[in-house]
């Protein structure tokens, strides 16, 4: 459409009217395309509102985060498996209750520390706590003492970590009297903090089923041997993986008794307090790669030990690279706060072992605490579980203690998005979008006076991504189509205003005919502003066209107001005559008849256009052969104009017109005269007639001074002439007037050229041929 | 006994020039100046020969109503049209109404006083009995000079003055191409290229009314026309 205006403005160069419509069309389509600005602030408020959303979700998560950790305030019997007490009043009496110390009895394992704050309370008194260690210590050393022949043997200790243990048994205790409270403490050597497991290893004694974390592994070095340990929870087990160094296991000898030194091979002890407090030692022997059996040494009746298999622990025994592996499972029902292992390393079968490891080797008291939640925990953070959420619990030193997954559930709302609704989401979005919350919060100790721990709530984006692109695609959508109906709306409203436009430019345009100004104006009708213009045109037009149609008549009635009065003196003058004047006054007789007469030829001259217009109007239409009407003419303008020659140039087949014969003759006639007028004496006058299909080209040329340009284009116009008058015949430019009329008159038109070097001037008329 | 011409016309300073004319000729000139006394004048007497004016005072057409009335108190009489309206409908309406022949006012008084006394021979030639010696006669046409009266066939074809002498100036040598000027003066009139044209055309339809095939008088383009047998 653009390119077919641009064409029409190409070849209208003066059409203002064309102009209009093309800054018409596209102001008004820049206009509608402003509407675009909608989406685009839509979108900066779609992401204020997500910037907002997302506080408000992060405050509130916070919220969250802030509340579950205050829940769990003080738990440490979650948080780290600490037995539970009886609220802080019976644990500030514990200290003469014997129960309570007993189950604060995990210190125990250390006599020589104070182990003030050794009770849950972190409020626990320095009196209470030495109590319980003593009756702990009480229950602990019957196992111990059972225990005792291997310890006894065990004497080189680790060099890191037995080697002084006491010491490092020192540096535990000042920690947790500090802090107030075991579950802060820093990790001593030889407590051990196990992993949250995604998933359950297989005890088969490969690791492959644990994660691949160094970090995560603890090691006690003995001279060249030494181990390493890594624990995991998953639900409610405790795994272990050992990865011994040793150049050279022995194993049991398969027949022989457990418990009979001279059988032993290497051996492996694990201990560990229970939830009550007592501690309690299994141990692993090999006979064989494959899975082990946990025995426990318990006294008989007669002072004699016995090995009991304990079958709620199971382990598997694996050659490793520089040694072995063993992989354990242990409930953590069994287990209390404390978990250490012991490596019994002997080079030759039944001889007396080398004791290494996380037990005291002399009684296996268990030193390292397990910090480790109860699995409670995990199902306590599942009840505060939504989809898209993930609830995590952390020790102080940022080790995860629990975690509750469900960030990749897919939330409830909303199905998957279309594909515009993903092209808005990409179009929108930045890149921290997709970054999912997170919220975290200190728990307590009952006292509010420490941290025991951090709650981290994590949240996907999807949520509010999902809330905010239902808003966004709804409003996107909605000025999509806006914009689009206004954008339609506003070219439609374009191209009917052009058209009217272009129909009011074409209507003043054509509105001067020979008839007269058309007044019926297109448009008068509308009530707008564009009708106000056409009204004003239609006006302004029916005023000028009162005014010319007062001019086209005023040379008629002049004519004819004129001929009564020249009547008058015409007769007058005649009767005049018959009266017998003197001859002097005849001269002056004579002279004024002459006058009358060329006022009266002037007077017909003035009322030819009219008549020559009626007799137009009036001609009969006949089909006849315009060859030989144009020779019979041309034949006779020798006589009629002795002083010029005349030639004729005729085509050789019949040309067929529709039209008055009569009136082509006057036209020619007419074309004639014209140029005899036009040409000096003796000069030859061509008359041409030629044939194209369906159309004949009747040309007169005439040697002569060219035509002026300005002249040319209104040569045809009626009472115009460019001559300086020559002759005392009356000339009212009226007959090339007359040949455009009755060329109009058979469907055709007019017009005069220079000759080629401007030796003259060519008149030429179309009319179409049948 | 004097003929009597009555004159029809609404400017007194025309009107007595016009009267003066015909008194010098010899008749008797009534002039009246509007229809009411014209009409009230013919009541009593009947004039010999009207000219009459097409406007009249206070009536437009008032000429052509005064035709209508002379025409219905008599067939016979001359009535000649002399206006200052010259366009083609007012001569058909006048010829159409019974008149003699159409003039406008460029015409000289003394072609005026031609036709006059041509249409008073004309009158006087059908009032004596038929003279056959002076009639041309040409296959179909019967043309009378004396009575100014042309037959097609045996029918007579009612022709106003100045179509009667244009057919006659045609007829008289047949093949001879008579241009328009020679026309003009054959029929004693001044006229443009147009009027001759429509004179001609009404020519031919007049005959062509009785004879459909009529086909006599031909146009030689550029030159005039030609009567043909």
């Amino acid at each position: 459409m653009r390119t077919r205006v641009r064409a029409a403005l190409r070849a209208r160069p003066g059409a203002v009217g064309s102009g209009i419509t093309v800054s018409l069309r596209l102001k008004l389509l820049l206009l509608g395309l402003a509407t675009l600005v909608l989406p685009w602030e839509g979108t900066r408020y779609a992401r204020e509102m997500e910037s907002a959303l997302r506080e408000g979700e992060q405050d509130s998560l916070g919220a969250v985060a802030q509340s579950i950790a205050s829940s769990l305030q003080g738990r440490t019997d979650l948080l780290y498996r600490e037995p539970v007490t009886r609220g802080v009043g019976a644990n500030v009496s514990a200290g003469v209750a014997s129960p309570a110390p007993a189950e604060t009895g995990h210190p125990a394992g250390t006599p020589d520390s104070s182990a003030v704050g050794t009770g849950n309370a972190a409020t626990s008194t320095g009196a209470a706590t030495s109590t319980g260690d003593a009756t702990s210590t009480g229950n602990a050393t019957t196992p111990t003492g059972t225990a005792t022949p291997t310890g006894n043997t065990a004497t080189p200790t680790d060099n890191s970590a037995a080697g002084h243990s006491s010491a490092s048994v020192a540096e535990e205790a000042p920690a947790r009297g500090s802090d107030g409270s075991p579950v802060t403490a820093p990790q001593g050597a030889f407590d051990l903090q196990p992993l949250v497991l995604e998933a359950a290893p297989y005890i088969d004694g490969y690791p492959d089923e644990w994660p691949q974390d160094p970090g995560a592994w603890r090691h006690y070095r003995h001279g060249r041997k030494g181990f390493g340990i890594l624990t995991g929870v998953y639900e409610r087990m405790l795994y272990v993986l050992l990865d011994v160094r040793d150049d050279h296991f022995v194993f049991d000898a398969g027949d022989a008794s457990p418990l009979d030194p001279d059988a032993s091979g290497d051996r492996i002890w694990l201990g560990f307090s229970s939830p009550d407090g007592n501690e309690h030692q299994v141990f692993f022997s090999a006979s064989g790669p494959g899975s082990l059996m946990a025995r426990r040494v318990v006294s008989g009746e007669f002072g004699r030990d016995t090995a009991v298999s304990e079958p709620r622990i199971s382990g598997a025994w694996q050659p490793g690279p520089d040694g072995y592996r063993v992989e354990l499972r242990v409930p953590l029902s069994m287990v209390g706060n404390r978990l250490g292992v012991l490596i019994d390393d002997r080079d030759v079968r039944g001889a007396v072992p080398t004791s290494y490891g996380m037990l005291r080797p002399q009684d296996l008291h268990t030193q390292g605490r397990l910090i480790a939640a109860s699995p409670e925990l995990l199902g306590y953070l599942k009840q505060f579980l939504q989809p898209g959420l993930r609830l995590a619990v952390a020790a102080p030193s940022g080790r995860a203690l629990a975690q509750a997954d469900a960030l990749a559930q897919a939330t409830e709302l909303g199905p998957e998005p279309g594909l515009l609704a993903r092209l808005y989401r990409r179009w929108v979005d930045e890149p921290q979008t997709h970054r999912p919350l997170t919220a975290s919060a200190f728990i307590y100790d009952r006292g509010r006076q420490s941290p025991i721990g951090t709650l981290s709530v994590t949240q996907t984006g999807e949520r509010w991504l999902t809330l905010r692109d239902r808003a966004l695609t709804r409003m996107l959508n909605s000025t999509l189509v806006t914009t689009v109906i206004a954008v339609v709306l506003m070219f439609v409203f374009a191209a009917r205003l052009a058209l009217r436009l272009s129909r009011l430019r074409r209507a003043s345009e054509s509105a001067l005919t020979r008839e007269g100004l058309i007044t019926t104006f297109p448009e008068t009708a509308s009530p707008d502003e564009l009708g106000d213009v056409a009204r004003g045109f239609s006006t302004l037009l029916g005023r000028l066209n009162e005014y010319t149609g007062y001019l086209r008549t005023l040379a008629g009635k002049l004519a004819h107001e004129i001929r009564t009065p020249l009547t008058i003196v015409r007769s007058s003058l005649e009767n005049l005559e018959t009266e017998g004047v003197s001859p002097g006054a005849h001269v002056y007789l004579d002279r004024a008849r002459q006058g009358s007469e060329r006022l009266n030829s002037i007077l017909l001259a003035m009322g030819a256009a009219t008549r020559v217009e009626e007799a137009i109007a009036g001609a009969e239409r006949v089909c006849f052969d315009l060859v030989p009407v144009v020779a019979s003419a041309v034949a006779s303008y020798g006589n009629a104009f002795p002083q010029r020659r005349f030639a004729a140039e005729l085509p050789g087949e019949p040309i067929g017109i529709d039209g008055a014969p009569d009136l082509i003759v006057q036209m020619l006639d007419k074309l004639i005269d014209n140029a005899v007028d036009f040409s000096p004496p003796g000069a030859q006058i061509l008359v041409r007639l030629r044939v194209e299909p369906r159309i004949a080209w009747l040309e007169v040329d005439n040697p002569g001074s060219p035509l002026a340009p300005q002249v040319r284009v209104r040569l045809f116009e009626s009472l115009w002439q460019s001559r300086s008058d020559r002759d005392s015949r009356p000339h009212f430019g009226l007959g090339l007037y007359i040949v455009r009329l009755i060329a109009e008159f058979h469907g055709g038109t007019a017009s005069a050229e220079n000759l080629p070097g401007n030796a003259g001037a060519r008149f030429s008329v179309r009319l179409p041929a049948l | 006994m004097k003929r009597l011409v009555a004159i029809v016309e609404d400017e007194p300073a025309i009107r007595e020039n016009y009267a003066a004319a015909f008194t010098r000729e010899g008749y008797t000139v009534r002039a009246y100046g509007n229809r009411d006394q014209a009409m009230t004048a013919f009541a009593s007497r009947l004039p010999d020969l009207a000219v009459i004016d097409i406007s009249l005072e206070e009536e437009p057409e008032g000429g052509f109503e005064l035709c209508r009335q002379l025409r219905a108190l008599s067939a016979e009489l001359p009535i000649i049209f002399l206006t200052a309206r010259d366009t083609e409908l007012d001569a058909v309406s006048g010829l159409r109404l019974g008149a003699d022949d159409f003039l406008t006012k460029d015409l000289s008084l003394a072609h005026l006083i031609a036709r006059v006394n041509a249409l008073f021979r004309r009158v006087d030639a059908l009032r004596r009995p038929h003279e056959a010696t002076q009639v041309v006669r040409r296959g179909p046409l019967t043309l009378d000079p004396e009575r100014m009266q042309i037959e097609w066939e045996g029918q007579v074809v009612l022709l106003s003055l100045t179509e009667f002498w244009i057919v006659f100036a045609l007829a008289r040598h047949p093949g001879h191409v008579k241009n328009r000027q020679q026309l003009m003066d054959a029929a004693n009139v001044v006229l443009d290229d147009n009027t001759i044209t429509s004179h001609v055309k009404r020519i031919r339809r007049k005959f062509q009314a009785i004879d459909p095939k009529f086909d006599a008088v031909q146009t030689v383009y550029g030159m005039g026309y030609r009567w043909v047998d």
